[in-house]
């Protein structure tokens, strides 16, 4: 196998981006206006977080299913904590909730012995449920609004709106949140824990490696990043319903996926994730742009996954040597 | 022997292959003649298997011609070189388990043989033709090794091949099964059909190979007629140095009580009891699934076993994980290379410092120049061939991927080392690295607990034996005082333990 092919594989994803931006804007100039660009800074903040979490979840060699259930649940809760607790408090509570959410996946798996992806798979599937009938049940149904509230949520509408200098305040809490994760992956003990406990559970745990926190991390994290993206969007629509989660959890596969992290666990990045997120995010923009509908754009977004998978497949035939 | 006199079925001439950072293959030259058997000898990592995937089609050669039967194979697939009549008969048999016999043979031409009568008839008659009795309505997954083998064996006559690759095949066969397996090779040279038979194991190429090619590093280093070989010159040239012995000295410094086992009882094991002395070598001797695997996996905290006593040093001590039991001062080499011991696609440093890597945190954080020093220290104080340490594991040879796991071990420094066949698969000179570093353990006031399939290993390393049978311990002896087959006898559960 030759080099270029190599890289050419591994900075696919980034060409496809590239390409992509570059019809479109040769198709469609609207593509590079302020106002569009700026638009797709804003759709990149709550993605992007959720996918953040989910990078770990796959390194991890599970899946988590659930994170929309989270968001859901989350969304509601903090929106009607703003009155009782102050904006602080709420923001804080929310990401607790979150948490706890994926502690428990985390304590379900490890308590059922689930040791496969499929297995994780179900288990945070109906995890998902339970979350979004309890976000239900809290609700009552009902859909929650800023102007509800007593007064307006300034902190809030500053995540939703605000901006430093030219960047949105949702795209610094993305910069943030991808510093000190990809720090942690790279640089700490624990990521590398999970790393090795992705790449071979079995050797993990024979070589003394606590795979039992690698798990509770990674779902906790999973939980965390969940609400913190559930906080970043309710904050931008202004609204929080009980399913305003639905689909973040296959969006956030596809986007850790497509960036060329494997499902087979063990190897992957956050900084490839934020590469497939903002293919996602750009194949939305562009074939909007294009007018192509949006039954359309569903298909064309599986292709893409597929493609990914199928990708990652092929790299491993090839790296299977001796 | 008139090795010269025949004709040549296979002609691979100058053969290269490289993968990232490895060169697999140098400018490799070999000649099979027709109805001969063709050994070819070298340590894990000389590139027989890369030779042989190459042949089969697995891989791409990068330059060099392959003539085979008066044809210039360029690319090829397993698939068309099966047609072609070339068959390769792996070490880990590729057999359909949940399929019979007959449809393992014939997989994929059931309308060629007119349906699943004249599949199972001609299959029959295969079976037959090499002496094997198996029903061909047996299910795979029930059959032994040795009579897989059969059904391979069966499966590349079925293709009219004209020559059948082996590759190790006499890993996991008894004693019995190995001269069936030499009978049938000898009937298929009878029939004009030419071997290449690829082994570890010194006493087979002598026994009935005609021609021996030895390979080392990616080179071939000499193809001569087995008669024109000595057993010394053979190993000289396979490791490229002289061995003298095939097992170092037992090391003779056994001292008092090192760890105490007290009734392990599982559905398994009934109630296995012993003690391990410093400086000593143990060594389990038992049957596959007789309980020696399991025994050492209970005592390292690997499987859920509950209410057997520890104590080590005198004292008690509780492990019911492998992180206890590394915290302890217990080290394992498992059983599985590959399932159970590496992390293939992470880089050999990682491998080796995965045990270790509280020793190169501060404060949460890795110190990534301490790792780098973790694993060129092991890579070198082993002999691990490797391009550098970056490169990912899978890319090294069986051998030298299971001196990373030692490396793994040894940066920790365990006082007590269980090595669960620690040799399997690994060349003679690879495995006498692995005995000189048991002796080196066992010498350092450390002890070592030894399972190995192979029997001459145990009764030469170990200072002394235990034998295990249906999960409970038969007898302890010397082996260096009692004969093997009596020992062997109380393996097998016949009594006699002294």
């Amino acid at each position: 196998m030759n080099k270029v092919g190599f890289i050419l594989k591994d900075y696919l994803v980034l060409l496809m981006i590239l390409g992509l931006a570059l019809v479109t804007a040769i198709i469609q100039p609207k593509f590079i206006s302020p106002a569009n660009l700026n638009n797709i800074m804003r759709q990149f903040g709550p993605l992007i977080l959720v996918a953040l979490g989910m990078t770990f979840v796959i390194v991890g060699g599970f899946i988590d299913l659930s994170v929309a259930g989270t968001i859901n649940l989350v969304a509601v809760v903090t929106i009607t904590l703003i009155d009782p607790l102050g904006q602080v408090g709420a923001l804080i509570a929310g990401l607790v909730i979150g948490s706890i959410c994926g502690a428990i996946n985390a304590g379900l798996i490890l308590t059922s012995g689930a040791t496969t992806q499929a297995e994780a798979l179900f288990i945070t599937f109906g995890m998902s449920t339970v979350y979004s009938s309890l976000a239900l049940i809290y609700s009552g149904g009902s859909t929650f609004h800023f102007w509800d509230l007593k007064e307006m949520p300034n902190m809030f509408e500053a995540i939703g709106a605000g901006s430093v200098g030219p960047l949105s305040v949702s795209f610094v809490i993305f910069l943030g949140a991808l510093a000190l994760l990809w720090i942690f992956h790279t640089k700490m003990a624990a990521g590398r824990a999970i790393s090795l406990t992705g790449g071979n559970k079995t050797a993990a745990r024979l070589s003394g490696v606590p795979i039992e926190r690698s798990i509770v991390l990674i779902y906790t994290i999973a939980g965390f990043m969940a609400a913190l993206g559930a906080i970043v969007l309710f904050s931008r629509v202004t609204t929080a319903s009980p399913v305003i989660g639905a689909g973040f959890e296959t969006n956030a596969i596809l986007a850790v996926v497509v960036g060329g992290t494997t499902l087979k666990g063990g190897k992957g990045s956050v900084l490839r994730t934020v590469m497939g997120v903002l293919l996602v995010i750009l194949l939305n923009n562009c074939l909007n742009l294009l007018g192509v509908s949006s039954y359309m754009q569903w298909a064309a977004r599986g292709a893409i996954l597929v493609f990914a998978i199928w990708l990652d497949n092929r790299k491993e035939v090839q790296g299977n040597q001796l | 022997m008139d090795t010269a006199g025949s004709q040549i079925i296979l002609s691979i001439r100058d053969v290269t292959k490289s993968f990232p950072g490895v060169r697999a293959l140098n400018g490799v030259s070999i000649d099979v003649r027709r109805g001969m058997v063709h050994g070819v000898v070298g340590e894990n990592g000389a590139g027989k298997s890369t030779l042989m995937k190459i042949l089969s089609g697995v891989y791409k050669k990068d330059t060099g011609t392959i003539v085979f039967d008066g044809k210039t194979i360029d690319h090829t697939t397993p698939y068309e070189s099966m047609h072609r009549g070339l068959a390769i008969i792996y070490q880990e048999l590729n057999l359909v388990n949940s399929m019979s016999v007959g449809e393992n043979i014939f997989l994929g031409r059931f309308k060629e043989m007119k349906g699943m009568r004249g599949t199972h008839a001609k299959a029959r008659e295969l079976l037959d033709s090499i002496g094997c009795k198996v029903s061909t309505t047996k299910l795979v997954s029930e059959l032994s090794v040795s009579t897989k083998q059969m059904v391979e064996i069966s499966k590349a006559l079925s293709f009219q091949s004209k020559l059948i690759i082996m590759d190790e095949p006499s890993t996991s066969l008894t004693g019995e099964e190995m001269s069936l397996l030499v009978k049938i090779i000898h009937q298929l040279k009878a029939q004009g059909i030419s071997i290449i038979y690829i082994s570890h194991k010194l006493e087979e190429i002598f026994d009935f190979c005609d021609v021996v090619t030895v390979m080392r590093d990616g080179n071939v280093i000499d193809t001569k007629p087995r008669g024109e070989f000595t057993r010394d010159e053979l190993i000289t040239k396979m490791v490229g140095r002289t061995i003298e012995n095939e097992y170092p000295e037992r090391s003779r410094q056994v001292g008092e009580t090192l760890m105490e086992v007290k009734g392990i009882n599982t559905r398994k094991l009934h109630d296995v009891s012993f003690t391990l002395r410093k400086g000593e070598i143990l060594g389990l001797v038992g049957l596959v699934g007789a309980g020696r695997t399991e025994t050492v996996r209970a005592i390292f905290g690997a499987d859920r076993v509950r209410g057997h006593k520890v104590t080590i040093g005198g004292k008690p001590v509780t492990i019911h994980n492998p992180k206890q039991a590394k915290d302890a001062g217990l080290g394992l080499i498992p059983e599985d290379r590959k399932l159970q011991g590496l992390v293939l696609p992470f880089s050999v440093e990682q491998n080796i410092s995965m045990a270790s890597i509280d020793r190169f945190t501060r404060f949460g954080f890795l110190i990534k120049s301490l790792e780098k020093g973790i694993g060129a220290r092991h890579v070198k104080s082993l002999g691990i061939k490797t391009p550098n340490t970056k490169v990912a594991i899978k890319n090294l040879s069986g051998g030298n991927q299971q001196k990373c796991i030692v490396g793994r071990w040894m940066e920790i420094g365990p006082s007590i080392f269980i090595m669960d066949e620690p040799t399997k698969g690994i060349d003679v000179g690879a495995k006498y690295e692995i005995y000189l570093l048991m002796k080196e353990i066992a010498e350092k006031g450390g002890a070592v607990i030894l399972i190995s399939s192979e029997l001459p290993e145990v009764l030469n390393m170990s200072n002394r034996v235990l034998t295990i049978y249906d999960g409970r311990i038969t007898g302890e002896f010397d082996p260096e005082h009692i004969p093997a087959d009596v020992i062997m006898r109380a393996a097998l559960g016949l009594g006699g333990a002294s």
